[in-house]
């Protein structure tokens, strides 16, 4: 018998309470919201669950709540009081930030001195530093700048059963001990409890631009894309926008004031067959774009670069047959956000085929948006791999007892 | 250690010319690049594939037997060293470069390549293969994984990890796993980030998927004359703090610079503090953001400014600054390689406090650091014949390092803990933070035989249960002391 039975809902949140404060610990549906004021209490607050075996979901600003597999949690631990900016060492260009701070807040404050964490995540005034680290999300400046592998220098973790770990350092150059936060980053909360971060930083792009082309089918811009990314252009984003009949292509250039023009002179010269125009800032939203209109079902695809094209061609000519509503936003890097319309049959052969081809050229493709009807037919990791043994047994040393996010992540680990 | 029957598996999984047991061969692999610490091992394998890393780790993983893998053996801490009476599994027969694709900018290769030879195979196609330790044209790509190695260019372009897409890796129990994709993110753990850097300790990685660059329209190489280092130190502070992220920023010392010299001639300015900017990108930016570091550099008082003037010119000011540690050997009998890291803004600082333990132990320490990301070599200088002065250089090279945690800063940057800092760790991290490594450990290797006795301050078991709770020094200290 497991130890939870033996505390009521009520006497949960009681004894929360006493750890939090009667107003941060809340009754909600059948389990308890609980929002610590520090990470000691993240801590004891874990120690408890862990004590009684109640599963905990940690949460930020809960904007990607609904991604990874469904799973119940008697406690729902919020790290909203969690949102200073512990230090911003701007000489050093690195910063401390807790992990329950909007991105917005912190960049923000990093911008007092023109500098950024170079990563451009969906939902910015919503989403925290903490989640957005746990997802491993990450928009177009990725092509520049990588991604949070390579602008996390380290973090402050509370562990299931409440043991607090630093890993990494404050400094960008460290190869002591193992990077724990390499594994924190993108393991959806089934870890530990990320409780501060620290980034190395990068100055703002004072000058840039913004150029747009448009098709009617994608694989016309197959050709083009191939030559500007092995061109001495070094743009810090590119993405393709993909509709049914109808796409573009964005490319962000960020230079010295005279370099600019001559960068967008030599994009001209990649892009003479197309009319290319000088485009607003607001095509960088396209890909939150898709997560904030209706669609019905959103897959997070990886590809190789090289392949973006021909296959969101496919899909194009599969939307046309199959008179589907589709979407998608794909980042020169690899990485595509597809969207549909409705959640049909022919969307989810669609969806397979997906699966086919990325799986083919050791990409992937997890559905992280999709009706409750679809839950069950579709598969969100659809994966099988040889390391996924390894997997678990990492989940199982963590986290003994399974509280964190349990079944959340691949593998329903 | 290994019985007859042990060398006889061993011999069944690589077959005879993959196995050495003689004792004078043994000795080749007693040690790495750190030379101080020697141990001989019981038997060297040489597998030609992955599936005879997998007999031979089969064989350790049934007997207990420790092994150690080895790339080229230029490692500085002691990651190579064999465990006594162990397994050397050698990788430098598994050195092909298996797939390059252009389009998709990879590269395959197995463990034994040769750093160099990544980016010489992709240059006819205009691009190159971004770390570059000075070690590159001998070190492996094997070991640049395991020790996630950098080089002068990590300051733009990051290190071995930032570069490492994906990873098959043999685990202590003989299991063949991918780790990661040619695409990005695959999903699950991100296993490639946590086995880039842990020194030997996870694995064998026996095929190893790289990121490749395209390579600049440009390159420029300024050398600035200071009179100190610290001066040279302030003028890349205010060159990232203009917002520039150059692809090198290297200070040598008055010591280092008289070394490199009597090495390699590289018509080095003599000066206290000499500093090596190099920009790279389209000509036109490379242009004028090079004029701005000729006039910070003035600002700060440089009295030399010159500009390589050919690709030959920057070649041998690049040859210098890589032959600065061997160097070392032309004025000291003996020295002792550091590798700590700093914050930036703290070079002045812990500079000057390094010469001043330097001088309390009668001792020299001769400074070539990668200035831009705070990473610091000090070499420290000393006589082996002299009684007792390795001991003092010993203790002096330690407390540098405890001196660079105490500015917020690492005890390595890119030479990894091996079994040189193991103690160092210790100061580093808190009782829980190890612990929690000590976690992944257990995950890939619960008996403890992937190159064992290294990196963690003292020898763990994996214990199936979780010991007693342990408070983090944070939670001593309260929250007061927090926030
Ligand atoms: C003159 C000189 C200059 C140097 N300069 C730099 C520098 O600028 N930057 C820098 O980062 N380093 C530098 N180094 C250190 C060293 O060259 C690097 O650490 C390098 O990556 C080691 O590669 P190796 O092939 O010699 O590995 P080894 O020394 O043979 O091994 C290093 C570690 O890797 C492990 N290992 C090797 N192969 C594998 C494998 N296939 N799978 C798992 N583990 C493996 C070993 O067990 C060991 O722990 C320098 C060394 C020298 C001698």
């Amino acid at each position: 018998m497991s130890a939870s039975t033996a505390l009521s809902l009520e006497e949960v949140r009681s004894h929360l309470a006493s750890m939090v404060g009667d107003e941060h610990a809340n009754l909600r549906g059948d389990g308890i919201h609980a929002a610590p004021a520090n990470i000691l209490q993240i801590a004891e607050v874990l120690r408890f669950a862990h004590k009684n075996d109640l599963s905990v979901a940690p949460a930020g600003g809960g904007t990607k709540a609904g991604w990874g597999n469904r799973v119940p949690a008697r406690i729902r631990l919020s790290t909203k009081r969690l949102t200073s900016l512990i230090e911003h060492s701007w000489q050093d260009m690195t910063c401390t930030v807790e992990a329950g701070s909007t991105w917005a807040t912190m960049q923000a404050e990093l911008a007092r001195h023109s500098q950024m964490v170079a990563l451009d995540p969906l939902w910015p005034d919503r989403a925290t530093v903490g989640g957005i680290a746990a997802v491993n999300d990450s928009g177009a400046l990725r092509l520049k700048y990588g991604g949070l592998r390579d602008l996390i220098l380290g973090m402050t973790l509370v562990l299931a059963d409440g043991t607090i770990a630093r890993t990494g350092g404050k400094v960008v150059k460290n190869v002591a001990g193992y990077d724990l936060h390499k594994l924190m980053t993108g393991s959806f909360g089934t870890l530990g409890v990320i409780a501060e971060v620290n980034f190395r930083l990068h100055p703002m792009e004072e000058h840039a631009g913004t150029w747009s082309a448009t098709a009617s089918d994608v694989a016309q811009f197959e050709s083009p894309l191939r030559a500007l990314l092995d061109s001495q252009i070094a743009p810090s984003c590119v993405q393709v926008r993909v509709k049914r009949e109808k796409c573009a292509v964005d490319i962000r250039i960020a230079a010295v004031p005279h370099c600019l023009d001559e960068q967008a002179d030599r994009l001209e010269k990649v892009f003479e067959s197309f009319h290319l125009a000088v485009s607003t800032e607001e095509v960088w939203q396209a890909r939150q774009e898709l997560f904030d209109r209706d669609y019905a079902v959103i897959l997070k695809v990886s590809l190789l670069p090289a392949e973006i094209c021909s296959i969101l061609s496919e899909l194009q000519q599969q939307a046309v047959s199959d008179r589907l509503d589709i979407h998608a936003v794909a980042q020169a890097n690899g990485l595509v956000t597809v969207a549909f319309g409705a959640a049909t049959d022919e969307v989810i052969a669609s969806v397979e085929y997906l699966r086919t081809r990325a799986r083919n050229s050791g990409g992937s493709v997890v559905a992280l948006q999709m009706p409750d009807e679809l839950r069950g037919r579709l598969d969100v990791w659809n994966c099988d791999f040889n390391a996924l043994p390894l997997m678990r047994e990492i989940k199982r040393r963590f986290d003994t007892k399974q509280i964190l996010n349990p079944g959340r992540f691949v593998g329903n680990i | 250690m290994l019985s007859a029957s042990h060398i006889a598996e061993l011999r069944a999984a690589v077959g005879e010319d993959g196995l050495i047991t003689g004792r004078s061969q043994l000795q080749t692999y007693e040690c790495d690049g750190l030379t101080n610490f020697r141990a001989l091992p019981g038997a060297v394998v040489l597998p030609r594939s992955a599936a005879e890393v997998q007999a031979v780790v089969r064989v350790c993983a049934r007997h207990k037997i420790p092994f150690v893998s080895r790339g080229a053996g230029t490692g500085l801490s002691g990651g190579a060293l064999p465990a006594e009476g162990g397994v050397v599994i050698s990788l430098a027969r598994m050195n092909r470069i298996l797939e390059v694709d252009i389009a998709n900018r990879y590269v395959i290769v197995e463990p034994g390549v040769i750093n160099a030879h990544v980016t010489q195979r992709v240059a006819p196609d205009g691009y190159f293969y971004a770390p570059d330790p000075s070690s590159q044209s001998v070190c492996t790509i094997g070991g640049n994984v395991a020790e996630n190695s950098g080089g002068a260019h990590c300051l733009k372009y990051g290190f071995t990890v930032t570069h490492t897409l994906a990873l098959d890796v043999v685990l202590p129990n003989g299991d063949l796993v991918t780790l990661g994709s040619r695409a990005l993110d695959a999903p699950g753990y991100d296993l490639t980030g946590v086995f880039v850097g842990s020194e030997g300790t996870l694995g064998v990685a026996t095929r190893i998927t790289l990121r490749i660059v395209k390579q600049p329209e440009v390159v420029q190489t300024l050398l600035a004359a200071f009179h100190s280092p610290q001066a040279a130190g302030q003028t890349v502070s205010d060159i990232i703090a203009a917002g520039m992220l150059p692809s090198a920023l290297e200070i040598m010392d008055t010591l280092s610079i008289e070394a490199a010299e009597a090495a390699v001639h590289a018509h080095y300015p003599m000066c206290g503090g000499l500093l090596l900017v190099e920009l790279d990108g389209p000509s036109t930016e490379v242009e004028i953001l090079m004029h701005e570091v000729r006039a910070i550099s003035q600002k700060n008082g440089a009295t030399e400014i010159r500009l390589a003037q050919s690709d030959e010119e920057r070649m041998l000011v690049w040859k210098g600054r890589k032959a600065a540690f061997a160097a070392m050997g032309r004025i000291s009998p003996n020295y002792i390689v550091q590798d700590g890291v700093i914050p930036r803004t703290a070079l002045p600082r812990v500079l000057a406090e390094i010469a001043g333990m330097a001088a309390d132990v009668n001792l020299r320490v001769a400074n070539v650091f990668h200035a831009g990301d705070g990473n610091l070599h000090p070499l420290v200088l000393y006589d082996r014949a002299i009684e007792g002065q390795e001991e003092i250089a010993l203790d002096l090279s330690y407390r540098i390092l405890h001196l660079c945690v105490d500015n917020g800063g690492s005890i390595t940057g890119e030479h990894g803990v091996g079994k040189e800092k193991q103690e160092a760790l210790g100061y580093m991290f808190a009782e829980p933070d190890l612990a929690t490594m000590q976690l992944v450990r257990c995950a890939f290797d619960p008996e403890n035989i992937a190159n064992p006795d290294k990196i963690f301050p003292r020898p763990r078991l994996c214990a199936d249960r979780p010991g007693p709770y342990r408070p983090h020094p944070l939670e001593t200290a309260g929250v007061a002391e927090i926030f």
